[in-house]
């Protein structure tokens, strides 16, 4: 199977369409008693994980939309939204 | 007439401890231990290689090896590293096939031409040969090159830089191994490491599937996995992207091309091997992923680019395509730490799909630096805490940007 990315208003799409847009971290931390340690975490710190995570997307070459999906890092395949016990590890 | 063979390094049974214990059997990881046993008298070690040697990028890579970096932190490491190939060549009485050829950075624009001039000034700065030529230049260097305003992106001109060239990159692996192996070390294949242990705030040993090891430090030199490694055993992220890079050669030819040749512009790069095959390496696939994955994408990535700049190729065919993992970091720039977020632990990754070139030099401050516990000048510039304080290196400029971002 080729390597595809589900875009929310495209549907199924070749990979090489999009751009990888960082692993979820959850939202931006508040201004209020940011410190360069958190900002650091915030923009620069990976989980590098082997494994099922949560990640942003953007529809480079078609719709222009910015979205989530889950993807295997170890088969390098888009997943279904995993069960919730096995996504404790997830964000 | 009866040909004996004999092993290059010797099998040794786990112990269950060792002084420094290395996670990954690749260029830094046996550069390291061969140093640390060479020259630091620490030959109590183990390198801990989860596969067999040379699994990781330091079997997968190009080869290729050049000094023409453009920052003030990058330039003395990578023109040591240069240094160092006939000397360890004869250290390690093992050929290691440094085909001295010159590397040319060939540019498209004006902008790319004038961000050069600040690479060869560096360079120069630090004594180190490159120079900026125009394109009748290249014509005369490179004969087969298209210098018409035929491509899409003609070529204006280029940084010549005589230094670089190819080092056969599995004779590298092989002889630090034969020499870590002579000094004492320990080579330990299709072993795993699968934990740290940390005892008040020190490093007390490493679990692996084969059994526990008592030590006061670990290098982590598991290359793409390091920081999966780093994250998942010590809590530790960093600021990595580990993403696939693809390769390929062709069938062989008559010698066409004398010299490493690459552009930024058609995210390509080619040289022709010593059997004939031009070898040619890509822009990093955009995805995050720990498989060594090939796509036909950039079989006609490659196919496009190269005949753009080399149209003598056109109808070459490639004979072998293979893929491997580059840790990236945001400013192309290594991690190299010592004693955080734990004493004894250390780091050296992050060097994404440049760090062929200077796995033996930093091998060799590496090691100071675990011996010593006190981190060398030349690697100061490399600790993670620069991202901390946002003060990331200029390697980019306006040359490429090679991040998952494109
Ligand atoms: C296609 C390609 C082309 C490249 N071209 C060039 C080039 O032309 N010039 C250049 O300078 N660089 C190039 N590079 C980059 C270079 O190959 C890498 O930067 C270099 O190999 C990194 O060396 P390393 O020792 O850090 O890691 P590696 O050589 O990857 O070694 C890491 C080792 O750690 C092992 N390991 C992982 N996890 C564990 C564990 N838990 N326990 C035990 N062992 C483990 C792995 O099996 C692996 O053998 C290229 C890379 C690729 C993929
Ligand atoms: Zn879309």
């Amino acid at each position: 199977m080729s390597r595809t990315i589900t875009c929310p208003v495209c549907g199924r799409r070749n990979g090489y369409e999009f751009r990888f847009g960082g692993e979820d971290k959850g939202p931006r931390p508040e201004e209020e008693g940011m410190s360069p340690e958190k900002w650091f975490e915030y923009t620069h710190l990976n989980d590098c994980k082997a494994g099922i995570r949560k990640e942003w997307w953007f529809h480079r070459d078609g719709c222009g939309v910015w979205f989530t999906i889950f993807r295997d890092t170890a088969s390098n395949r888009e997943v279904v939204r995993p069960p919730e016990r096995e996504l404790e590890a997830v964000p | 007439m009866a040909h004996k063979t004999k092993r290059l390094w010797k099998y040794q049974p786990l112990k269950s401890s060792y002084d420094a214990v290395i996670i990954g059997g690749g260029l830094h990881g046996l550069a390291t231990a061969y140093f640390l046993a060479k020259k630091h008298g620490l030959s109590n070690v183990a390198v801990i290689e989860k596969r067999y040697i040379g699994f990781g990028g330091a079997g997968r890579n190009t080869a290729i090896v050049r000094a023409n970096q453009r920052t003030q932190e990058n330039l003395p490491l990578y023109r040591e590293a240069l240094q160092l190939w006939p000397v360890l060549t004869k250290e390690l009485d093992f050929n290691l096939m440094f085909h001295n050829c010159g590397n040319l950075n060939l540019f498209h624009s004006e902008a790319a031409m004038k961000a050069a001039r600040l690479n060869t000034a560096s360079g120069q700065f630090h004594g180190i040969k490159s120079h900026l030529i125009d394109a009748e230049e290249c014509k005369r260097m490179v004969p087969a090159l298209d210098i018409s305003d035929r491509p899409r992106y003609p070529i204006l001109g280029a940084m010549y830089h005589p230094p670089g060239g190819i080092v056969r990159h599995d004779a590298v692996v092989w002889g630090l191994a034969k020499g870590a192996s002579k000094h004492g070390a320990h080579i330990h294949q299709g072993t795993e490491v699968t934990g740290i242990e940390v005892y008040k705030g020190k490093v007390a040993g490493v679990h692996t599937d084969k059994g526990k090891i008592k030590t006061p430090r670990v290098l982590n030199a598991a290359g793409a996995y390091s920081a999966d490694i780093s994250s998942r055993l010590l809590g530790a992220k960093l600021p990595i992207s580990v993403l696939t890079i693809q390769a390929m050669v062709t069938q062989p030819l008559k010698p066409l091309l004398n010299h490493v040749v690459s552009s930024g512009a058609y995210h390509c790069y080619a040289n022709q091997t010593l059997k004939g095959e031009i070898a040619t390496g890509a822009h990093m696939d955009p995805w995050p992923n720990y498989t060594n994955e090939t796509t036909a994408h950039y079989i006609k990535h490659q196919a496009e680019a190269l005949t753009e700049f080399l149209p003598c190729l056109a109808g070459v065919k490639f004979m072998r395509i293979w893929g491997g993992l580059a840790d990236m970091t945001p400013d192309m720039a290594p991690i190299i730490d010592g004693n955080e977020p734990v004493e004894g632990y250390y780091i050296d990754c992050g060097w994404g799909y440049f760090g062929f070139k200077s796995s033996t030099v930093t091998g060799k401050y590496m090691a100071r630096y675990m011996a010593e516990g006190r981190c060398p000048e030349i690697l100061k510039p490399f600790a993670l805490s620069r991202f901390k304080e946002h003060r990331l290196m200029g390697e980019t400029a306006a040359l490429v940007n090679y991040t998952p971002d494109n």
